[in-house]
């Protein structure tokens, strides 16, 4: 289960509105390197995967991914808050304004609603580990490219604590690779899938 | 930045610094040191909460002897309050 906080894992709080940057940065609301495939990704894994350590990193860096989508709602909501309809035609978010008004709601940049085909569960610790180390560093990428498009300093700072959060997952997802590895047969890592082969297990 | 948001402030810096510890210790769960850290950090934590949610109402849904009016105000973690 899971407890509310009041409260953002990392204060938000902007001053300016700006159509135009909130268009590109529902991306990481959405989008298929976004907060919310990165949340249900994990805590999706989790139930079949057999190690103790890489349980905890799903469930812990799943959880802190809804932390995190929540502070992207956020950025959204102030940047959209209290926009003329003359910044919402110049900014270009008459498309997202129509169907949306200025809610809040989980798409891509380009319009996209959020699809689960972006996020994998392949039931296979390798693979999946793997995807999860992927999805970090798009993650990144996305973030490095959002901060191309602004010199909005209350922007630039809850940003870069996200990029940041994402080159700490990969680190630990790395760490939970070496150590799925490790229980593996270390001639033939692929020899059985410990997440089904369960009596093949080498240790 | 007001008094509740600066003391806010505080308290999301130090349970970062938890939160941090805590997923590091998912892949090394015998390191002795983080788990000091964490025991050090965690006695600032309660005792910043205890002055955060005496003075403007609970910070979690689980807390018995809340203040229900208080956590049904604003302001929402995604409002941006009014300097004041």
């Amino acid at each position: 289960m899971w407890i509310y906080e009041k409260r953002l894992e990392y204060p938000v709080k902007i001053s300016k509105p700006n159509a135009q940057l909130a268009k590109v940065i529902i991306t990481q609301y959405g989008g298929p390197d976004g907060e919310l495939g990165a949340s249900l990704r994990y805590l999706s894994q989790r139930y079949s995967m057999p190690y103790p350590e890489l349980k905890a990193i799903l469930t812990d860096i799943g959880t802190e991914e809804l932390a995190h989508l929540e502070m992207i709602g956020a950025i959204v909501h102030q940047l959209t808050k209290d926009l003329t309809m003359d910044e919402i035609k110049k900014g270009g978010f008459d498309a997202y304004f129509v169907d949306h008004t200025t809610g809040v709601y989980p798409s891509a940049a380009n319009g996209t609603p959020y699809n689960a085909f972006s996020m994998a569960v392949k039931g296979d610790v390798i693979t999946d580990i793997h995807e999860d180390m992927a999805a970090e560093q798009k993650a990144r990428t996305t973030y490095d490219n959002i901060l191309r498009f602004t010199d909005d300093p209350d922007v630039k700072d809850a940003i870069r604590f996200l990029r940041e959060r994402e080159v700490v997952h990969y680190q630990r997802f790395g760490e939970g690779l070496r150590i799925a590895t490790d229980k593996l047969d270390s001639k033939n890592f692929y020899a059985f899938n410990p997440e089904f082969d369960r009596n093949c297990k080498n240790k | 930045m007001n008094e509740r948001e600066r003391l806010l402030k505080r308290i999301a810096a130090i349970d970062f610094a938890m939160i941090e510890l805590h997923l590091y210790m998912d892949s090394h769960p015998n390191d002795k040191e983080a788990a000091a850290k964490t025991d050090e950090y965690a006695v600032k934590s309660r005792a910043l909460r205890k002055e955060f949610e005496d003075k403007y109402g609970p910070l979690t849904s689980m807390q018995m002897e809340a203040n229900r009016w208080a956590w049904i105000s604003d302001p929402w973690p995604w409002d941006n309050e009014e300097e004041g």
